[in-house]
């Protein structure tokens, strides 16, 4: 298993110029390197704007977000099945640049309509009001197929993310992180849990589906996967629905369960390592996955793991169905779920869930914010779902927020039926 | 204090499921469960009037609370009674939204359902007292509600003590740590032996028994329904994609096919490409007409329901259920077929 090495250099500032560079924090986005590796006969015009924390921006329409990281000369490349060979030979270097992201926003078929605000009540609930964003908006050449668009914009992103991270490699970091690999089964504990992360990917077709190097996972078995890999891009989204429930490729890139299970490696678990598993439609796709899931992690020596979906609905009855499994074969699962009790909170917070097990509560879905008007608005002008102006002073549920009920468990909302209750505003 | 009372046609003694289509009328004094209940509150508080409709009447229109309402206001409530409903789904839903709108016009007004009634989240702001699951629970369930009433004609709240059920609301809030370190810190607690401990309670979902089969299918009306959006091509009555609010109905009388072009899918949860393009995968028209042409089934209903389930909450879509259901017995029919996404 490979041990990696991140070598972190932080973005605190970011403008748009005529070549692309990085100098003590600051970040220039070159206008004609965006043109050029986004030029694709499916897209008419790409244009780079900029949205950054704290800014009376709102972004609609968001698409997936992906954090520049790059390899380094030499080094093998990132996002395999993509941008990279599926070889493994990659070096032991991974630069991020951190606190930056690159995104797209605009209409696509099955792009359920989502926002960013970069400041105001909605800013503390989304990963990406707090990062420096390159967004990239779109418009697909007349007559080509919305698919071929939605593969031309995912590329795009994924060459820029790399093009912003390879200018920053021969700059001095601010920091290097040393990835271990993951506990070996068999081999000493120190009395401490095996304890990994099942990460189940959805796999519903065009605009529904997340890449495991670069092919959708669906009709494949659960898999054991090296979390090196993950940190490299070796899962990238390309799954729209519920903007609240979606994991962009950037949360892959920084597992929030991995990163906390290797935080407390050696002092109360042992980071046993990750499975991936796709999500099927089909019932009997479901307890195949499921029960596959579960003996897996036995076999490979987990006492407990922590499961994470992507979506809703088909994803909550994965979910639930995998932690029954786990903790019929003897395993201590716990699931991480948003809830849906309606705008009051007094409904059923779960549509479909375990019976056994246990819950962590990422927010309540349905919950309504008020948000106010920004003077800028990028991605649309049109919030065709509320059919409210961009820039308007709006009331949205939490839903909307690109990433507010992180499935992969970035964000830091949770419910409670006590202590009385305060809105989210009271408390953000 | 002068009291109103609301009960559905059963409870009045009007009828069962045969009278359930009956308008709203007013009955001096006390009538059914009403009659314990006096006895319960003694002679400070009078039951001056009792307020009854059928449970189709009243549950297919949000708007028959209101007339309801003013039934109450013209017997001169002082505090309006809705129940106790138990766990039945369309009176407890016409229960509900009377108290709301009594709460919400400033008259006082406590319901009587089961915790799990499918109504109870139309009371909005209103107080409802525990009722048992059935009606063998009557007068327990009576005891509270007499209690409860007493004490809100003193001008006192509602709370947990009285019996207040609802209203215990599950609110989203920022916390110091990340879903996914909680998620490692439950897990560890887990292994080390707290069993008990998570965020949202597990398992408790609804048991849906299914209904006695259609004793002659070849006799029977049957209605078309669905959660897959389909509508009118465009989209006129602008149903929401997700997180639907509303259900609507169309017209199919006379219409033997969903055509493409003419009517779609506007879900936002799953690729409607090869839906538009044969609606009837959806909503199955050209199927059940050629059911109903071969007597498989006596007929189809004239119109069909329809609403998304993409991101609708649990307690929206028991009301549509609630609904849909009341709307169907009014119009005699025996079945329904509810295609999903």
């Amino acid at each position: 298993m490979t041990t990696l090495r991140r070598v972190v250099h932080e973005v605190h500032s970011v403008e748009l110029g005529p070549a692309t560079g990085y100098h003590e924090h600051h970040l220039v986005v070159g206008r004609e390197q965006v043109e050029s590796l986004f030029a694709d006969p499916a897209l008419a015009a790409v244009r780079p704007r900029l949205a950054s924390p704290g800014e009376s921006v709102r972004i609609i329409t968001p698409l997936d977000v992906v954090e520049p990281r790059s390899k380094g000369r030499g080094g093998g490349g990132v996002f395999p099945g993509f941008l990279a060979p599926i070889n493994r030979k990659r070096g032991p270097d991974t630069h991020v640049l951190r606190g930056a992201a690159v995104l797209a926003a605009g209409y696509l078929p099955r792009n359920q309509e989502g926002l960013i605000d970069m400041s105001g009540p909605a800013a503390p609930l989304s990963p990406f009001s707090r990062t420096h964003n390159v967004v990239i908006e779109f418009d697909p050449a007349e007559g080509a197929p919305l698919p071929d668009a939605e593969q031309a914009v995912r590329r795009g992103l994924l060459r820029l993310a790399v093009a912003l991270a390879d200018a920053a490699v021969d700059s001095a970091p601010d920091a290097v992180e040393e990835l271990a690999a993951p506990h070996r089964p068999g081999t000493a504990t120190g009395g401490l849990p095996r304890v990994g992360v099942i990460t189940n990917l959805q796999t519903q077709g065009a605009f529904k589906d997340v890449f495991v190097y670069g092919a959708s996972m669906a009709g494949a078995l659960p898999t054991l996967f090296d979390p090196a890999e993950i940190e490299d891009g070796a899962v990238v989204a390309g799954q729209y629905g519920h903007p609240a429930l979606r994991n962009p490729t950037y949360l892959h890139q920084n597992h929030p369960v991995i990163a906390e299970l290797r935080a407390r490696d050696g002092q109360d678990l042992r980071f046993a390592g990750v499975v991936l598993c796709p999500e099927p439609v089909e019932q009997a796709g479901k307890e195949h996955v499921s029960a596959h899931a579960a003996w897996l992690c036995q076999a490979a020596g987990f006492d407990a793991a922590i499961v994470t979906k992507e979506g809703a609905g088909n994803a909550d009855n994965d979910l639930g169905m995998k932690v029954d499994a786990l903790e019929a074969a003897g395993l201590t699962a716990v699931a991480l779920y948003a809830e849906m009790s309606g705008s009051d909170g007094t409904g059923p917070p779960l549509v479909a869930g375990p019976r056994h097990g246990a819950v962590v509560s990422l927010g309540n879905y349905d919950q309504r914010l008020k948000l106010p008007a920004v003077e800028q608005a990028l991605g649309g002008a049109h919030l065709r779902i509320i059919d409210a102006e961009a820039t308007a002073a709006i009331e949205v549920p939490v839903a909307m927020i690109l990433g507010a009920l992180s499935p992969l468990g970035a964000g830091r909302l949770t419910c409670r039926a006590d202590p009385p209750a305060v809105g989210l505003e009271e408390v953000a | 204090m002068r009291l109103v009372h609301y009960v559905n046609q059963f409870y009045a003694g009007l009828g069962g499921e045969d009278a359930a289509g009956l308008g709203p009328q007013v009955l001096d004094g006390t009538a059914g469960p009403g009659r314990l209940l006096q006895q319960l509150l003694g002679e400070d508080h009078q039951i001056v009037a009792t307020i009854v409709c059928g449970d189709n009447y009243a549950a297919s229109d949000p708007a028959v609370s209101a007339e309801l309402l003013e039934m109450a206001r013209t017997a001169d409530a002082e505090l309006l009674i809705a129940g106790p409903a138990f766990g039945s789904g369309r009176y407890g839903l016409v229960c509900a939204r009377l108290v709301a709108a009594a709460q919400a016009a400033d008259l006082p007004a406590v319901a009587s359902m089961h915790p799990d009634n499918p109504g109870i989240g139309e009371a909005g702001a209103a107080p409802v007292v525990a009722a048992g699951a059935v009606a063998r629970q009557m007068r327990p369930t009576l005891e509270r509600l007499a209690a409860a009433v007493a004490k809100l004609a003193t001008g006192a709240p509602l709370t947990a003590e009285d019996g207040r059920v609802g209203g215990n609301a599950r609110i989203g809030r920022l916390v110091e740590d990340r879903a996914a370190r909680r998620a490692v810190e439950l897990v560890l607690a887990r292994l080390a032996g707290d069993r008990e401990r998570t965020e949202v309670p597990v398992g408790g979902f609804d048991v849906v028994v299914p209904a006695a089969p259609v004793d002659k299918a070849d006799a029977a009306a049957v209605a078309l329904v669905t959660e897959g959006a389909v509508v009118p091509f465009g989209n006129p009555d602008r149903l929401e994609s997700a997180r639907a609010t509303r259900w609507l109905r169309y017209p199919i009388e006379g219409v033997d096919t969903l055509v493409s072009g003419t009517w779609e899918s506007v879900a936002g949860g799953f690729a409607t490409t090869l839906a538009n393009a044969d609606p009837n995968r959806l909503l199955p028209l050209d199927a059940a007409r050629e059911l109903e042409r071969d007597g498989a089934i006596g007929h189809l209903h004239g119109e069909f329901f329809s609403t998304v389930g993409n991101g609708t909450s649990v307690a929206t879509a028991k009301r549509f259920g609630v609904e849909w259901a009341a709307e169907l017995r009014k119009a005699g029919v025996q079945a329904a077929i509810l295609t999903a996404t």
